[in-house]
């Protein structure tokens, strides 16, 4: 299957969905509100197979690779699409590490059909004790938690690391939403009383550090092809008003100090591009995978921030203002660059990586 | 005694023809040549730069991006590329003032000179040690490079050339000169009438004075052209087809050449970071903007290896877009990464040192190369001008 799939014709098809059902005026509406998710969009989405980009064929996926999930997670950033992708991404890459043959075939299916939607923990989440036969305790700030089906926290058991899979709707089992500043995302504290535990529940397999990088790469190539996405869709629809927007007599697109600034940040995204591309094309074993993710995330997250961030300034009055677009691509671009490791973590860790080499 | 090497014969086989220049390499590049060349300059540096054109020209590779037809070893693009890429890892010398004359001349003579224009001067660059420069700026003409004004008149056999031209890098050393001027002063646009020449630089009415740069270093010079007779023999393509001929001459700087740069820069960045271990590498803010700088160098890197696989794909029709990316990409960065080891090196790159010739923009003498910078943000099309390029030609915005 992955052979005969042309990435480019596949990234094509979502820019052209995601534009005729999700239009700016919908990116709009939805950010006046605080729902976790477009849960229409997501059905969609389920229906189309974007959410079994990266499973395999065996479980119901498409067998794709980076390439392909940094292809959807670009269009998702570009149209500022409300929906919990990035949990279907490292859910499923942490369950086809971790999880037995058993637990593949019992999660993944409904990770690649859309009927699951997974919310998974952060790298310096709260770890929760699962040597009894409940679990108890508090995991705050879990990205898309409220909009999630299937939690995915930390564990230990007997002092190892483990993961822990367990339905959002089980008994004992809450999640308390909290509001973001980017409203295409959200976040939940999930709080744990006296939940019943399964062994078929945890996730024991080679849980250390190896995967926690796993996870971390596929995580920073994901926000580093959203960000991207949104750059270029924000810088884009500043262009558009730039061209129609008259001040002086002209249109302020023709105003060359204007003009200058959408140039350096179009060609700050062009330059950015190569870095998502060769992360997501590196096999995840490739010597330097990791420095790849983490060089394009700590790089286009920033990039994007700073377009985003501009492009309200170039609108003027009216970037200052919830009918126009700019706000929700800046709200998500901020958020993209704390996600996973703020700039500075994600720096030093390279720092290191270079100093190793 | 140096044993022999056949480095074009292992083309079809990518590992044995790397490694055999890597040998090549370690055995014949000029010992020292660094501290070497840093105490020559004119005549006596073109004598160190011959010898070892001299000694790439043994194994082939003396024009390794030639086709055969023209003295070239023909090699595979692949091949070119990694011929680039190893001088520039092994820290081998640029050629300097042979720049031109080993990428500009033949890419404007391969395409539009005539079979006697090409006999004559590419074996004079083959087999010899001509040194070509460029005249094509002028003190009214920078990035309005189109308002030139020095004139050609047609007069029998010959034109008649006055004027004056700035900016040509080699101009004190040069033997010929590739020269826009301005045969038809009523074009119907500036960018009309312009014809190109080569002008022999030892014709009576050329007087050369170099300019002294920042730096210290003198490699610019400006040409002063009164009644200088050139031969209508030297008239590269039809008259009033310059403009155009120009963009040949400039494209040669967007492939091979860069490359080869920001290569030798990624070797440098590698040695700065390591060599700086126990020092600025263990200050925390100096480490982290070295980890984002690394970002930076590698988006450069990525999209000429892009450009590489364009050019090798569709040599002759690659896109105009990445080649103006590039350049607002690499040349900021390189004046932030020169300027980021002044700050981490503090007084020690303050202390002035005469340039090392050959080193390109990583001599690794901080000052200078932070000055020379200004070569990728000025030179060849300015940032300013790069921008109203995006903004204008690429994304379709309003003239101003």
């Amino acid at each position: 299957m992955s052979d005969d799939i042309d990435i480019g014709v596949l990234a094509e098809s979502f820019n052209e969905f995601l534009s005729a059902e999700w239009p700016r005026e919908m990116a709009v509406d939805h950010a006046k509100g605080h729902a976790p998710l477009a849960a229409e969009l997501w059905s969609q989405a389920g229906a189309l197979g974007w959410t079994a980009l990266t499973a395999s064929e065996a479980q119901g996926g498409l067998g794709l690779g980076m390439e392909a999930a940094a292809a959807l997670h670009e269009a998702l950033g570009a149209a500022a699409a409300p929906l919990p992708m990035l949990g279907t991404t490292l859910a499923t890459a942490l369950v086809a590490a971790a999880g037995t043959p058993q637990q593949r075939d019992a999660l993944i299916p409904g990770l690649a059909d859309g009927s699951v939607r997974a919310a998974i923990a952060s790298p310096d989440a709260a770890t929760i004790i699962a040597d009894g036969a409940s679990l108890n305790g508090v995991v705050a700030d879990i990205l898309d938690a409220p909009a999630a089906t299937l939690l995915l926290l930390r564990g230990t058991q007997v002092g190892q690391p483990v993961w822990i899979a367990l339905p959002a709707a089980a008994a004992g089992v809450t999640i308390t939403p909290t509001g973001l500043a980017d409203s295409s995302r959200s976040l939940g504290t999930v709080t744990l009383a006296n939940v019943a535990l399964a062994d078929a529940q945890i996730l024991t397999g080679d849980c250390g550090p190896g995967l926690d990088d796993a996870l971390l790469r596929v995580a920073a190539i994901a926000l580093a092809a959203d960000s991207l996405g949104g750059g270029n869709a924000v810088l884009a629809a500043t262009i558009d008003y730039m061209g129609t927007r008259e001040q002086f007599g002209r249109v302020i697109g023709s105003f060359q100090a204007l003009k200058h600034r959408v140039a350096d940040h179009k060609a700050a995204l062009e330059s950015a591009r190569g870095l998502v591309e060769h992360a997501a094309t590196l096999p995840a074993d490739a010597p330097g995978a990791l420095l790849a993710a983490l060089t394009a995330k700590q790089h286009v997250t920033r990039i994007a921030a700073e377009v985003a961030r501009d492009c309200i300034q170039l609108h003027g009055g009216v970037g200052f203002t919830s009918e126009y677009v700019p706000h929700i691509y800046l709200k998500r671009a901020k958020l993209n660059e704390v996600l996973h490791g703020t700039r500075t973590a994600v720096l030093d860790r390279i720092a290191n990586m270079l100093e190793a080499a | 005694m140096t044993r022999a090497y056949d480095i074009i014969g292992k083309v079809g086989d990518e590992a044995a023809f790397r490694q055999e220049l890597r040998d090549w390499l370690a055995e014949n590049m000029p010992a020292n040549w660094r501290s070497e060349w840093q105490k020559v300059r004119g005549s006596a540096l073109k004598t160190e730069i011959v010898k070892w054109l001299e000694a790439r020209r043994k194994v082939g590779l003396g024009t390794p991006h030639w086709p055969k037809e023209w003295g070239g070893p023909g090699l595979p693009f692949a091949y070119q590329i990694m011929v680039y890429e190893e001088l520039s890892r092994a820290d081998a010398p640029e050629v300097e003032m042979f720049i031109i004359s080993l990428f500009h001349t033949p890419a404007t003579l391969f395409e539009h000179g005539t079979q006697e224009q090409k006999d004559k001067y590419l074996s004079g660059i083959i087999n010899g040690t001509d040194i070509w420069c460029q005249g094509f700026s002028e003190p009214g003409a920078g990035s309005d490079l189109a308002a030139l004004r020095t004139s050609a008149r047609l007069d029998g056999d010959h034109y008649v050339v006055n004027g004056q031209k700035i900016w040509s890098s080699g101009a004190a050393h040069a033997d010929y000169c590739l020269l826009l001027a301005r045969t038809d002063p009523n074009g119907k646009r500036k960018h009309d009438g312009i014809s190109y020449f080569i002008l022999d630089m030892k014709t009576p009415g050329v007087t050369v004075r170099p300019i002294n740069q920042i730096t210290g270093e003198a490699h610019f010079a400006e040409i002063f052209m009164d009644d200088v007779k050139i031969p209508v023999a030297n008239l590269i393509g039809a008259e009033g087809n310059g403009w155009n001929i120009a963009q040949s001459t400039l494209s040669t700087e967007r492939g091979l050449l860069i490359f080869g740069e920001v290569e030798r820069l990624a070797r440098s960045f590698e040695c700065d970071g390591a060599a700086a271990r126990d020092t600025w590498m263990r200050d925390v803010q100096f480490r982290r903007e070295y980890a984002a700088l690394y970002g930076e160098l590698q988006t450069v890197r990525l999209m000429i290896r892009k450009l590489l696989i364009e050019l090798e794909a569709h040599p002759d029709k690659a896109s105009p877009t990445l080649p103006t990316y590039i350049k607002l990409t690499w040349g900021p960065f390189l004046q932030r990464y020169t300027e980021f080891l002044l700050r981490a090196e503090g007084l020690e790159t303050q202390k002035w040192q005469p340039a090392i010739p050959g080193t390109g923009h990583s001599s690794r003498l901080r000052m200078n190369d932070f000055l020379n910078s200004y070569g990728w943000t000025i030179a060849g099309g300015s940032n300013e001008i790069m921008r109203n390029i995006i903004a204008e030609r690429i994304l379709g915005m309003p003239k101003g």
